[in-house]
């Protein structure tokens, strides 16, 4: 229930016996060190580090959820220094809250994704995930096969050879396996006989994710989107786990963002650049979304297959989507109400 | 300076015979930006193209595909759009502000069809039983009009293209269409789908999301070929394209073999 609270939770969150230990201890170290901290800051100013002076205040950030205005803006001000100085450029770190009277929807229509993954190039443009070796990509596109029912793979099933038997056998294949590729490199898409399922981050209604968050870090906010304040994630891995969607990843190394392609419009719950070992996923673009703009992924899809809007808007266009298409959600039977919905005409 | 380098280079691409004396000035001017223009193409290869911009501070008006030449990401949503104009029946774009991409702009023979070729007198409109026959002209758009890629045998040139005003269409009523609007054309006989358009379920929008925002829709003719609908034996509207390179393998493999199966 906790992912439903507003974001200032009352005292008394903070002092559940289980909470204590860690958020106690950092409240009181975070008392203490300000005094500290004065001093710390004054020696650092003369080195004329922005970094170094940012990153002692980050050591000893709580948890942005529980943090008041002032202290979300500071926390905001302090790593726009901070990615500023590192990426050469002017970066803004937005707090804009969830807007009133909003809960983001998106809907796919698979029958017209072509797996040209556009989608997963722009996401990446847009939210300064690693490259190169330590490559992220928030969307993945399977390649699924419509089957191969051949008269001359009668006798390929499995385990008794009576037919066409759908899966086959680990040396022949038949019928519909539905084994989505990833890795798939034709010329052109879409190829015969093959069609194409994006997947993302759900933002579940009910998000397993969340439910197993042992710092939760990860939570629900009021327009429904389902972020990870980085600072506080220890990379557990908890939540990677949990989620039946395969949505999350995790930054194994130093995440390696070139300069020249850093996004500087980043949100703090969104695309503002991560660090070592901590989970990152797919926000509907917060720091688009919760300005107006739509989602990168929904703008470069060439077949309009992608839909986004507000599901409490009864003239969005995704609410036209659910009340006139075939809609179906993935795994719905794990009951956890995705706001991500796969459609056909 | 730079909406001078924009105008020149698209005064270029429409008229190739000027190349010679522009270019000659170029190369006192600005044959260094010229060269530097990265055109890439929106939804489909052969309709719109956009160049790509500085807009300050790092910013671009879009990102484009090192591989396919494709956009990949939008700065600016409404990068050369102007209002959609009058369409109708009332619909979406009459409760948030649309707008269009023309595509007067990116057809290279429209400054000149109306007046060098088809100037209502020249060459005689033909008479609405004429047979249709092989092209001589526009061959490159349709390589073979007894073949049409569109409407399986149903249709040819005149039931689209005005008989007199050739740099029109025409609707059933014999009224004439713009070239940027092609909608209301399509919509002829694609009632369903248009209908969908209307409503934003079909097609593509890019902007803001809410049903009040400003948004720029993209018109039929810049997703759809409508010489080349069927695209032969796949009886498919959206024609195929290269796709954006594959996420990288997972550390230790070399090859995607693993998830390929046997027989395959």
């Amino acid at each position: 229930m906790t992912e439903h609270k507003p974001p200032n939770l009352p005292d008394d969150e903070v002092s559940t016996p289980d909470s204590v230990s860690r958020r106690g201890f950092v409240k009181q170290v975070g008392g203490i060190s300000a005094t500290s901290m004065l001093g710390t800051a004054a020696l650092m100013t003369n080195t004329d580090e922005a970094e170094a002076n940012s990153e002692w205040a980050e050591w000893f950030q709580g948890s942005y959820r529980l943090m008041s205005d002032e202290e979300k803006d500071e926390a905001c001000a302090r790593l726009e220094r901070r990615y500023s100085e590192e990426y050469d450029k002017k970066v803004s770190v937005d707090s804009t809250p969830a807007q009133e009277g909003v809960l983001f929807g998106y809907a796919l229509n698979i029958q017209k994704c072509i797996g040209c993954r556009r989608c997963a190039k722009a996401c990446v443009k847009e939210n300064n995930q690693s490259r190169g070796d330590q490559e992220i990509e928030w969307i993945r596109v399977l390649k699924m096969e419509k089957g191969d029912f051949d008269a001359s793979k009668m006798a390929d099933g499995y385990p008794d050879s009576y037919g066409i038997q759908v899966g086959g056998n680990a040396y022949s294949a038949s019928g519909v396996v539905l084994e989505g590729e990833h890795y798939y490199e034709p010329e052109k898409v879409p190829e015969e006989d093959a069609f194409y399922m994006p997947m993302q981050c759900m933002q579940c209604e009910k998000p397993p994710c969340v439910k197993v968050c042992p710092v939760r870090t990860t939570y629900r906010e009021p327009d429904g989107v389902v972020v990870v304040d980085y600072n506080w994630c220890i990379g557990c891995r908890m939540c990677i786990g949990a989620c039946p969607y395969w949505a999350r990843r995790f930054n194994w190394g130093e995440p390696k963002l070139p300069k020249g392609e850093m996004n500087p419009d980043t949100h703090y719950y969104g695309n503002r650049p991560r660090m070592k070992g901590v989970v990152e996923k797919c926000t509907f673009c917060m720091q688009r979304t919760r300005k107006g703009r739509y989602p990168a992924c929904v703008e470069v899809c060439p077949v309009g297959a992608r839909k986004f809007g507000n599901l409490l808007d009864p003239d969005s266009e995704i609410r036209r989507v659910l009340a006139t298409k075939k809609v179906f959600r993935l795994k719905a039977e794990l009951n956890t109400y995705p706001k991500f919905f796969y459609y056909m005409d | 300076m730079q909406a001078n380098k924009q105008t020149f280079t698209s005064m270029i691409m429409k008229n190739p015979g000027s190349v010679a004396i522009f270019s000659v000035l170029a190369l006192c001017a600005s044959s260094v930006v010229l060269a530097q223009d990265t055109v890439c193409f929106e939804s489909r290869e052969g309709a719109s193209r956009v160049t790509q911009k500085d807009l300050g501070e790092e910013l671009k008006n879009v990102k484009c595909s090192d591989k396919t030449g494709a956009v990949l990401w939008w700065g600016d949503p409404f990068d050369g759009t102007q209002p959609m104009g009058e369409m109708p029946i009332e619909a979406d774009y009459n409760h948030g502000e649309a707008v269009v991409k023309p595509r007067t702009g990116q057809l290279n023979l429209y400054p000149i069809c109306g007046i060098a070729c088809h100037n209502g007198a020249f060459p005689p409109p033909v008479e609405a039983d004429t047979p249709p026959r092989k092209l001589t002209m526009h061959m490159d758009l349709v390589p073979d009009a007894l073949d049409l890629q569109h409407g399986n045998g149903g249709i040819w040139c005149l039931d689209c293209h005005d008989a007199k005003t050739r740099n029109k269409f025409v609707d059933n009523a014999g009224n004439l269409i713009d070239f940027n609007q092609p909608q209301k054309l399509c919509g002829k006989c694609h009632g369903q789908v248009y209908r969908g358009w209307r409503d934003g379920i079909h097609g593509k929008r890019i902007g803001e999301w809410a049903s009040t925002g400003k948004k720029r829709w993209f018109v039929c003719t810049e997703c759809h070929n409508p010489h080349d609908v069927q695209q032969g034996e796949r009886q498919s509207g959206f024609a195929q394209l290269a796709p954006e390179p594959a996420p990288i393998l997972p550390k230790g493999l070399d090859n995607a073999d693993h998830e390929k199966h046997g027989g395959h």
